[in-house]
């Protein structure tokens, strides 16, 4: 009897505590919702900001090494977009602008030599001088350092030379357009030669020229950088400290957000967006990604990425890597729109190609979009006389939001006639088996890159570094080739239109959407900048008046 | 009692090593090459290859393993090749956290669970028992996840007496320190307390309906005297044996409460280690884990004599 009651005033007291917590968590949305200030870029929130003050910033996860030479992650490039500029940076608008360097570069006639001038006068954080040997030997260092992340970036660059204080030459092996964009990265970021000479790890105490330096970090918790005098421009800088926080669940880094623990949330949760719309104290800056996700097919990847592709053998072989019919009439099936609506609330934007709407180099041919056609994909899937419903795997990685993106597509799918085994891997171990090439299909994403070649290069042309499609097409190879080797921005346009169109035929890579970057800022603080680079930048930002 | 200690000392030694071996191959038993995974999206096969030989991934397994264990026996557990951080100063920074929350909801659970206890146990068949079975019943159901979210809705954002997450060292700031320690301590503590309330209130009833309490009543003994001193004490065995083991877990299994209110301690350490294949920190949070469990049990052991007079460790048990 006395454990009955007890039972039931428990269960009593649960119900009461649940219908307390609904209560409490709805209460930002029950009211009226007010549209969340957005902002694109920056330039919109030009509020007049103070000197002084940290600025905490939380971030979806603990950045990699703070070394530019072997750095990986894209939360690690908002920490260095603070402590290492870059001989050249983006600007709102996603042009190439020169940040360290003095003027954009100069190609010679050939395309094969680039001058490029740097701003004088510079100093490190160290207090060293920032000048051409110091730019020679950054280079250097990104493109020989065993386990460098940057080789593949630079393999173009045959050698670096100074050509006086403030200048540097680079020969290329062959003419390559990108190295501007590449240089707005981390492989244009400039490390002082005498941090690099002390002994010390240079990723535990990374030295470079920047608004910011590095000052410390503990593992999983923080990363501390403080204003630093010796900055070119110092006086534009208005926060004294800037503390990265890493705290990987989207709903704490929001709680956080609306609490005042943080000033500033990085990677926004779509669900979050939402509820922001009932919170007048922050703000959401938001852009679109230059990254997209999609679906990438196993076409010939037998021995390895990055290896010669062939032949497939069971249990990947099939129609799905054999009849680009069947891959079209995938495509079809899936209704880009109503995937955005009922996985991302609408809030990111269907994608087709690898280009980014927003890059400089995107065409109308570059965002060209099959519409969504079940009718057709089954017309298709018969035309390969293949049996309907058509089976296939398709791993994706096994996080919640990813088992609901896949179920969602496996849906949809079914409508155009396919019967997708979803297979939840976890993430390492998913990316160690579709670099082997024992995958089907695997929903996968890439974060983007200023050039079109970044997001191109390396995917689809045949033994790419990252082709874990093993799709092989002399045609586009040599599109790619030939828009690397011209400065001619109409003409790189046109090719990369005519590199979309042929994959959207061949499609070893399904686009489906785009991601949007979308940063929480708190109305205390103003002057914060977000680009189409998903990179946030503090250099002018500070606490509003 | 020293020949005891010695015993158990090299039992301790053993242990560990064995716990050295199951880490050392359980890891590299799990698919997804470390490589790979710190290489990340912008993987080139070219890089992983020099990233294996630069941390000797490459190397033969047992190579790896004397390696390693060199090593820790100098002290020096390595550098995780993703933050390039030595994995002994990240253990140093993380270990003060946890055994701070492990200690402070540990003080909220035996506050909680033993009070509850008794008073469930003297008071039988009333509204206190009924209410204390109702608090042990929803401490044991309600996930330390929503209890966390919970409390970070009531107490930070719409009160805002709090703070959402975060830690100041203690020596920086005691009371900033408490602060942002109190809602993690509770959520912790709150399954544990529950757990101690249960064991507590059925020794406490053996204890009362036993010959010694009947006597310590006969010779006209206080109430208070008899329940603290006789009934509570002889409880405390059960008790105590709980409080050890659970300690070790609150130790380890802080994860999903660390992770919550941003505590960058042992648990979190060590998720994000395993997500990453970071092997060096992976073995390192595993040796010290490994490390706690076997001294907190010696300690537990040694502590059943100074609460039971009766045990004697390494002797006779009367």
């Amino acid at each position: 009897m006395t454990r009955s009651r007890a039972r039931g005033a428990g269960r009593l007291l649960a119900a009461a505590t649940t219908a307390l917590a609904l209560v409490l968590t709805g209460c930002g949305s029950i009211d009226e919702p007010q549209q969340p200030q957005q902002q694109s870029g920056s330039d919109v929130d030009s509020r007049a900001v103070k000197s002084g003050g940290t600025l905490r910033f939380a971030l979806d996860a603990d950045p990699d090494k703070l070394d530019p030479t072997v750095a990986r992650t894209l939360v690690g490039r908002n920490v260095f977009a603070a402590i290492c500029e870059k001989l050249y940076d983006v600007n709102d608008k996603l042009e190439v602008v020169p940040q360290l360097a003095s003027g954009m570069p100069e190609v010679s006639q050939d395309g094969k030599t680039v001058t490029i001038k740097l701003r004088t006068g510079l100093k490190f954080a160290d207090g060293t001088t920032m000048d051409a040997a110091a730019v020679k030997t950054s280079l250097d260092r990104h493109r020989t350092l065993e386990g460098s992340q940057r080789k593949s970036e630079l393999a173009s660059v045959a050698d670096v030379t100074v050509a006086g204080q403030d200048t540097v030459t680079i020969n290329l092996k062959e003419p390559f357009a990108p190295l501007a964009a590449i240089l707005a990265d981390r492989a244009g970021m400039i490390m002082s030669p005498a941090a690099l000479s002390s002994g010390k790890d240079f990723g535990t105490a990374p030295v470079c020229v920047g608004p910011f330096k590095f000052a410390s970090r503990i593992a999983q918790d923080r990363i501390e950088v403080v204003k630093d005098p010796n900055y070119y421009d110092a006086a534009k800088v208005k926060l004294d400290k800037l503390v990265f926080l890493a705290i990987p669940d989207d709903n704490t880094r929001f709680n956080n957000l609306r609490s005042g623990d943080i000033e500033v949330e990085y990677d926004v949760s779509v669900v979050n967006v939402e509820e922001a719309k009932g919170v007048d104290t922050m703000r959401l800056i938001m852009n679109d990604s230059l990254g997209y996700q999609g679906i990438t097919i196993n076409l010939g990847n037998v021995s390895g990425v990055g290896k010669d592709p062939g032949t497939l053998a069971a249990p990947y072989a099939g129609p799905l890597a054999a009849e680009a019919k069947v891959r079209r009439a995938l495509a079809l099936s899936i209704d880009r729109e109503a995937l955005n609506r009922s996985v991302f609330r609408g809030v990111y934007a269907p994608a087709c190609g690898p280009i980014s709407a927003a890059a400089q180099l995107s065409s109308d041919a570059a965002q060209a979009c099959p519409k969504h056609d079940p009718a057709e994909a089954k017309k298709l899937l018969g035309e390969a006389g293949v049996t309907v419903p058509f089976k296939l795997s398709m791993v994706i990685p096994n996080s919640p939001d990813n088992r609901r993106i896949g179920e969602a597509i496996k849906s949809m799918a079914a409508e155009g006639g396919f019967d997708i085994q979803l297979e939840p891997t976890e993430f390492a171990s998913a990316l160690d088996l579709t670099d082997a090439g024992k995958f089907q299909s695997f929903q996968v994403g890439w974060s983007g890159r200023v050039d079109p070649d970044g997001n191109l290069a390396p995917f689809v042309t045949t033994r790419g570094s990252q082709n874990i499609a093993g799709y092989s097409n002399p045609e586009v190879d040599a599109w790619i080739k030939e828009a690397r080797a011209t400065q001619d921005v109409d003409k790189r346009r046109e090719l990369y239109g005519k590199v979309v169109g042929k994959l959207q035929e061949d499609l070893p890579l399904i686009y489906l959407w785009r991601q949007k970057n979308i940063l929480g800022v708190s109305n205390k603080v103003g002057q914060v900048k977000m680009y189409g680079d998903g990179i946030a930048r503090f250099d002018t930002a500070g606490f509003v008046d | 009692m020293g020949r005891y200690l010695l015993r158990r000392l090299v039992e301790s030694i053993i242990t560990l090593f064995l716990a050295t071996v199951v880490v050392f191959l359980g890891i590299r038993a799990l698919p997804g090459d470390p490589a790979r995974t710190l290489a990340g999206e912008e993987s080139d096969p070219e890089a992983v290859a020099e990233i294996n030989a630069a941390y000797g991934f490459d190397q033969p397994l047992p190579v790896q393993y004397v390696r390693y264990l060199g090593k820790a026996f100098t002290g020096d557990l390595g550098t995780s090749p993703r933050t390039g951080l030595s994995v002994t100063d990240a253990i140093m920074h993380a270990l003060p956290v946890t055994l701070e929350l492990a200690a402070l909801a540990m003080l909220v659970a035996i506050l909680i669970g033993l009070s509850a206890g008794v008073i469930a146990a003297v008071r039988r068949r009333g509204p206190a028992e009924w209410g204390a079975n109702s608090v042990a019943l929803l401490g044991l159901s309600v996930p330390n996840f929503w209890l966390a979210q919970m409390g970070v809705l009531l107490f930070a954002i719409y009160f805002g007496v709090l703070p959402a997450s975060g830690y100041v060292p203690f020596l920086d700031d005691p009371v900033e320190n408490l602060r942002r320690m109190i809602m993690p301590a509770i959520v912790l503590g709150t399954g544990l307390a529950a757990l101690i309330m249960r064991q507590t209130r059925s020794s406490m009833l053996e204890a009362l309906t036993a010959d010694y309490v009947r006597t310590a009543r006969a010779k006209g003994l206080l109430r208070r005297q008899v329940i603290v001193g006789h009934a509570l004490r002889n409880s405390l065995i059960v008790v105590t044996t709980v409080v050890g083991l659970e300690l070790g877990a609150l130790i380890s299994g802080a994860v999903v409460t660390e992770s919550i209110f941003v505590l960058p301690g042992f648990g979190r350490l060590t998720l994000d280690a395993v997500f990453t294949r970071d092997y060096p920190m992976i073995q390192g949070v595993v040796l010290f884990t490994a490390t706690a469990y076997i001294v907190i049990n010696l300690l537990v052991d040694l502590l059943y004599s100074v609460i039971d007079p009766r045990i004697r460790v390494g002797g006779a048990v009367l």
